[in-house]
């Protein structure tokens, strides 16, 4: 189910309704939250369901277990069990095709002539998401540093609650598990933020990316066209700002949505395209898997320990997981690898050509960063190399004769939309949506509600999928 | 209370917001439709899965969609027919899929508008690709997708404002093409598309009837059939070869497990008629077509009921006359018992 779609909107009602009536108990309203969270995934795919399942049996009966088992040896396969379980989801569902691929590439360049049979298989939607939270789950248990679930409610509550079950944000089990332990009721003042916050993430979605800029990013780079260099640019700027759009807008709403129950999800986007710098943009852009790469993945692999060699090493490594966690291809893989290098660079120069960040030159860096980041998302949005290739080439002028297919009105709004977009993320990189809420008069908050409202009623979009439901 | 009082100026400005847009659409002539989308295509493609040997599926472009009236053939039949033609499309998709994906033994009665039957086999051209996004649309839907169409109906049928066709008509006034039909120049140098406006209404049953203004209005008639023009003069050479290929291969499948195809060719007039003559002879392409085809075939040209029929456009015929032509196409497929449960 879609949060940009009729039937959630009747979904949400509903459960609201029930949560907020008189004749359940806390416990009866988790077990509704539960099974509308099964609805709510079920009917885009019933037979799926089973997946999550599977996943909540064996993390929640893997993290009993260690809660218990005081054999170090045991404990490790406990933690093995789980992974295996979950990394084998991910692997069959998300990657099999890949790899298969890639091994027939490579049996046939030593003339094996063997031919792969592809499964065609149904990626389940969100399955990096939850993979990912009931893994941390379990890791944190074996590493001692969470407490059990106190009931398999509680858990599995954890693992689907509906409203980031399937693009996040990625929650750790002490920060959402414990609010299930008391009955939690939205305060008034916090049950409108939440619907504001709401409105916030369905403009984003609905109006900004998916009918200002989707349809110039869909164009360009469904060109086969060797394109004009403008227009190589606007399509990936239109792709920028669609993927931000996009992507916060459905962590928007999910937290909006959880506010509105009374359970506090966390932040995954602080204006990111203001970043001063890589380290500062992985931050502020998709916070919850960047702080998951590095407490499971980066930390693991040594971190900042071992030199600045095994570092580098780490940095890349991570970011080159953190690339095949979005897609199945080799174009995700060259993503995360061009962040890592960024990373990597943005480290040696603060080593050898360290400067002071200062006001003046702050937005021009930020400028740069963003560039930058634009050319790896030139990578993310296409779907073969040659595409991409054929884009990085149109946007460096290495194509004189290129193609010209945006028409004027497309780039002015492109331009206009990604241009405000920058400032705006500039203008507010160190505050809040809150802070300027409260510093506003209430008519102008009124008043752009009200307009945020009113674009949204008349786009009404055609419940386009929201882009990372595929990762 | 600051949020509040935000909240609640926030929903009343929005209301009324909505309720002067509703308003002022409406004083501009707009009246609450519903849209030719692939939700209602795959919900009338459902009832083929359950359809029997009695019933008849139109298949074909936009000329069966309006020529074929389908209160009008129930009436005179006592079943209505099953409308999965599709505006611009080539109708091999949808035959495709319902010969090897149905059960189905009933009859087809398939629309051949030469330019569009004969245009391509290439899946990702547009005459392809739009039926096949129907047919995989169908097969892909989710449970949400359904509940959202049918939580969607009373809004379409209610407001102007929730009015957004897939055809992307040049007079949507959804906030999209609200957009795009703002122009600055010609940047790319390329043609210039004529805008292409509303000009059928479309049922619950996917019946498709012209709007009386394109009946009436022949300022607004000649800018559809500017679009004919337009899409006539650019269309690719007709790939009859691989097409007839396809088609031939499909049929048999189908007379092989008992169902029956009927073809027909819907009046078109004007210069869409002397453009059709001239890029794709009629004994070159429909007289071959049912030559190796060998199934029952009507074209308007044929009989004297139907061969001075005049298409409001150049290409499709009023609600009345398509009232008309279903009558009489019955009568005449009556008298041949091409259809069995006529």
């Amino acid at each position: 189910m879609l949060f940009n779609s009729l039937s959630f909107v009747l979904f949400l009602v509903v459960v609201l309704a029930l949560y907020y009536s008189k004749f359940l108990n806390w416990t009866s309203k988790k077990g509704m939250l539960l099974l509308a969270s099964y609805i709510f995934y079920g009917l885009w795919n019933p037979p799926l369901v089973a997946l999550l399942w599977i996943s909540t049996m064996v993390d929640w009966t893997a993290g009993k277990k260690l809660s218990v088992e005081e054999n170090e040896r045991k404990r490790k396969m406990w933690l093995i069990l789980s992974m295996v379980v979950n990394l084998g989801f991910l692997a069959f569902f998300k990657y099999r095709d890949f790899l298969l691929d890639n091994f027939t590439t490579v049996v046939n360049t030593y003339g094996y002539g063997y031919q792969s049979q592809s499964m065609d298989i149904i990626l389940p939607m969100g399955i990096s998401f939850y993979t990912f939270q009931t893994m941390s789950y379990t890791i944190d248990m074996y590493k001692r540093k969470t407490q059990p679930a106190k009931t398999f409610l509680d858990f599995a509550l954890y693992v689907t609650f509906f409203p980031q079950l399937v693009a996040g944000p990625i929650v750790r089990a002490q920060d959402l598990i414990t609010q299930f332990y008391e009955e939690k009721k939205a305060t008034v003042n916090q049950f409108i933020w939440g619907i504001f916050l709401l409105t916030i993430g369905l403009f984003q979605k609905v109006v900004m990316a998916d009918t200002l800029l989707s349809g110039t990013a869909d164009k360009v780079f469904g060109s086969d066209k060797l394109l004009h260099g403008v227009d190589a640019w606007i399509g990936t700027l239109a792709f920028s700002g669609q993927i931000f759009f996009d992507f916060a807008g459905y962590s928007t709403c999910a937290i909006g949505i959880a506010l509105m129950l009374g359970i506090i999800l966390p932040d995954n986007f602080k204006y990111p395209y203001a970043s001063l710098g890589f380290s500062d943009l992985w931050k502020r852009w998709h916070i919850t898997l960047s702080s998951w790469l590095r407490d499971y993945l980066y930390i693991p692999l040594g971190g900042n320990r071992y030199g600045i060699l095994r570092l580098y090493v780490a940095l890349m490594v991570t970011m080159l997981l953190g690339g095949l966690w979005h897609g199945a291809a080799w174009t995700f893989i060259v993503w995360g690898g061009l962040h890592g290098t960024y990373l990597i660079l943005e480290r040696l120069q603060r080593r050898y050509l360290p400067f002071k960040i200062t006001k003046w030159n702050g937005i021009f860096l930020a400028f740069i960063t963003f560039s930058c980041v634009n050319i790896t998302w030139v990578f993310f949005r296409a779907r073969e190399f040659d595409t991409a290739w054929n884009m990085i080439k149109s946007m460096f002028y290495m194509q004189i004769d290129g193609e010209k297919i945006l028409q004027s009105f497309s780039i002015l709004k492109v331009c206009i939309v990604v241009g405000l977009l920058f400032l705006c993320h500039w203008i507010m990189r160190n505050t809040s949506m809150k802070e300027v809420s409260l510093k506003i008069p209430l008519w102008i908050l009124g008043i752009l509600w009200a307009v945020m409202l009113f674009l949204i009623a008349i786009a009404q979009g055609s419940g386009e999928q929201f882009i990372y439901f595929q990762f | 209370m600051k949020l509040k009082q935000s909240f609640i100026i926030a929903i009343l400005l929005a209301i009324i917001s909505i309720i002067t847009w509703e308003f002022y659409w409406r004083s501009q002539g707009n009246y609450p439709t519903l849209n030719d989308e692939r939700s209602l295509w795959a919900n009338t493609r459902s009832n083929v899965d359950k359809a029997t040997k009695d019933d008849v599926v139109i298949l074909g472009a936009s000329r069966a969609f309006f020529d074929i009236q389908l209160q009008t053939w129930e009436s005179i039949t006592g079943r209505m027919p099953i409308q999965l033609a599709s505006t611009g499309s080539s109708p091999l998709p949808t035959f495709h899929d319902i010969v090897n994906n149905t059960n189905f033994t009933g009859t087809i009665l398939i629309g051949v508008t030469p330019g569009l039957f004969f245009s391509t086999t290439n899946t990702q051209a547009f005459p392809w690709n739009r039926p096949q996004t129907k047919v995989d649309y169908y097969k892909k839907r989710t449970y949400a997708q359904r509940l959202n169409y049918q939580l969607s109906v009373p809004l379409q049928k209610n407001f102007v404002f929730m009015s957004a066709d897939e055809e992307e008509w040049s007079d949507d006034i959804d906030l999209k093409s609200l957009l795009r039909v703002i122009k600055m120049g010609n940047r790319t140098g390329g043609p210039v598309d004529p805008p292409f406006y509303y000009f059928g209404d479309i049922d619950s049953n996917s019946n498709m009837r012209m709007t009386k203004k394109t009946v009436t209005d022949t300022a607004f008639a000649n800018t559809i059939i500017k679009v004919w023009h337009f899409f006539g003069a650019g269309a690719p050479p007709p790939d009859k070869e691989s097409t007839m290929k396809f088609f031939l291969k499909d049929l048999k499948k189908f007379k092989t497990r008992g169902g029956n195809v009927v073809l027909m060719r819907c009046p078109s007039s004007g210069g869409v008629r002397a453009g059709e003559n001239k890029g794709l002879p009629r004994n070159e392409y429909w007289d071959d077509l049912v030559k190796q085809a060998n199934v029952k075939a009507y074209h308007f040209e044929d009989y004297e009921s139907l061969k001075d029929l005049r298409c409001p456009e150049e290409s499709h015929l009023s609600g009345e006359d398509a009232d008309y032509y279903t009558k009489e196409l019955i009568k005449l497929m009556k008298a041949d018992n091409a259809i069995v449960n006529l």
